[in-house]
């Protein structure tokens, strides 16, 4: 898949994030998948997908706060992991997303501050309903090619970035895993704090994790 | 007295809901996807007062915020309320009224609750070995199904109760849904550890030396909270940039 078509493709996906829908295609989980089938590796697609999805975890998308986009770090990660032998392409991939997530999270604060000099103000009294469809419309197309720039720019410099250190990377693939999911283990245990900590429901907890064994070795 | 809208620019409006967000910005926020939504239903029911149709137009671009699934309760008590021919002062008092409760509801059951849980089972299953693409689609179908059938139930008891739908809200029991799901979504917590920790690729194949710093990783993420999501996120990119630079230069 070319990198324009990527970029679109990951435009496109990026405008689930808050423009259109809203279905979650745009979370890591979904998007990594996604972006491993449009290049032909689905499993590094989805190892990517899913443990960026553990980062993200606690990112929510609440009204003005800036949030780290998921659907850009995916599309950037697995896009520039894909086709680099090693280890090295997962978490370098992996690093180069959670940078560019959070560079699709700027853009989006930035578009929310043209998309404010695009509407009506109260005090120019548009009403046609014609005019107010067509700069909705128009601020939609902006996120899209907003998505694409970021994811774009995201695939120029993390193609580079892991095209030129995978190689030298000195852990083997159990270890870049291992190393990722370290970073992505602090999001459990916010998110356990947030569903009431640790003493409240330990009880509830050891089951989960009693059961998450059981499965992982029986199933 | 206005006519009542048919169910045809109610689905229109339905349907446009969906894109509500698509012009959010700092000054009127979700205001004009509020407008933009409202549309086909503004123009059923003012299509022969060109006048009164701008005039409604206007007043539903104004500054509103909401959780995007429950501004559905919004949109279909205003379609209401216009239908019912209520003064001008009398919708924007209520869109003003319900915003803050709609955002609120909608944050703490949608965004922090109902999406976690959601993707912590699909990631637990694909740790247990499911394909990621099967994995995904478990997530969509569940997440989904709680989303869509949201935006429907508020669309609906919007345009049914009108500016009674506080009732109706506290009716629904949505702090209880939230501690319900909490509930099971420490349950959810476990289970995904145990699965990262057991399941084939995952902390048990990296090493013990892994397993141990996640935990770590784990017990800092209760103890501080959200503070230290984007400090260990920033640490991880720090310690692979710092690695993959010694393994250029050693």
């Amino acid at each position: 898949m070319s990198l324009l078509a990527l970029s679109a493709m990951g435009g496109a996906i990026a405008l689930d994030g808050t423009s259109v829908g809203q279905f979650m295609v745009s979370r890591p989980l979904v998007a990594g998948v996604i972006t491993g089938w449009a290049i032909g590796d689905p499993l590094l697609g989805a190892v990517i997908g899913m443990v960026l999805e553990l980062y993200l975890l606690v990112s929510y998308p609440t009204g003005g706060s800036r949030f780290p986009e998921g659907a850009t770090a995916a599309v950037v990660a697995v896009g520039s992991s894909a086709g680099v032998d090693g280890g090295g392409a997962l978490a370098l991939g992996i690093a180069v997303g959670l940078v560019w997530g959070h560079m699709g999270g700027l853009s989006i604060t930035w578009l929310r501050r043209v998309n404010g000099g695009l509407v009506p103000r109260e005090d120019a009294r548009i009403s046609d309903p014609g005019r107010v469809a067509l700069l909705h419309t128009l601020a939609i197309g902006l996120d899209f090619v907003r998505g694409a720039a970021v994811v774009l720019t995201g695939l120029v410099v993390g193609r580079t970035v892991v095209g030129e250190l995978a190689e030298h990377w000195p852990l083997g693939p159990g270890g870049s895993v291992g190393l990722v999911l370290v970073g992505a283990s602090v999001s459990l245990g916010i998110l356990l704090r947030d569903f009431g900590g640790f003493r409240a429901n330990r009880l509830k907890l050891a089951v989960g994790v009693a059961l998450g064994l059981l499965g992982a070795r029986f199933l | 007295m206005t006519a009542r809208p048919t169910f045809r620019p109610f689905l229109a409006t339905f349907f446009r809901s969906f894109l509500i967000q698509g012009s959010w910005n700092y000054r009127t926020m979700l205001g004009t996807g509020f407008g933009f939504a409202m549309l086909p239903g503004l123009r059923r029911l003012f299509r022969e007062r060109p006048e009164e149709l701008e005039a409604a137009v206007e007043r539903h671009l104004e500054h509103f915020n909401a959780h995007p699934y429950l501004s559905n309760v919004a949109l279909g008590a205003s379609l209401r309320l216009e239908a019912d021919g209520a003064s001008p002062e009398t919708v924007r008092r209520f869109k003003t009224a319900v915003r803050g409760p709609l955002g609120g509801i909608g944050d703490a059951l949608v965004w922090a609750t109902w999406l976690p849980v959601v993707s912590m089972a699909a990631v637990a299953l694909y740790w247990w070995g499911l394909p990621g693409a099967w994995a995904a689609a478990a997530f969509l179908v569940m997440y989904n199904t709680g989303h869509v059938g949201l935006r429907i139930w508020g669309f609906r008891t919007g345009l049914e109760a009108g500016r009674q739908v506080a009732g109706r809200l506290a009716a629904a029991r949505f702090a209880d849904w939230t501690m319900r799901l909490r509930s099971w979504g420490v349950v959810a917590i476990g289970v995904l550890a145990g699965a990262v920790l057991g399941g084939e690729g995952g902390l048990a194949d990296a090493g013990s030396g892994w397993a141990v710093l996640a935990a770590a990783g784990f017990v800092l993420g209760l103890f501080v909270g959200h503070h230290v999501w984007r400090s260990a996120a920033v640490a991880v990119v720090a310690v692979i940039a710092i690695l993959a630079t010694w393994g250029t230069i050693r």
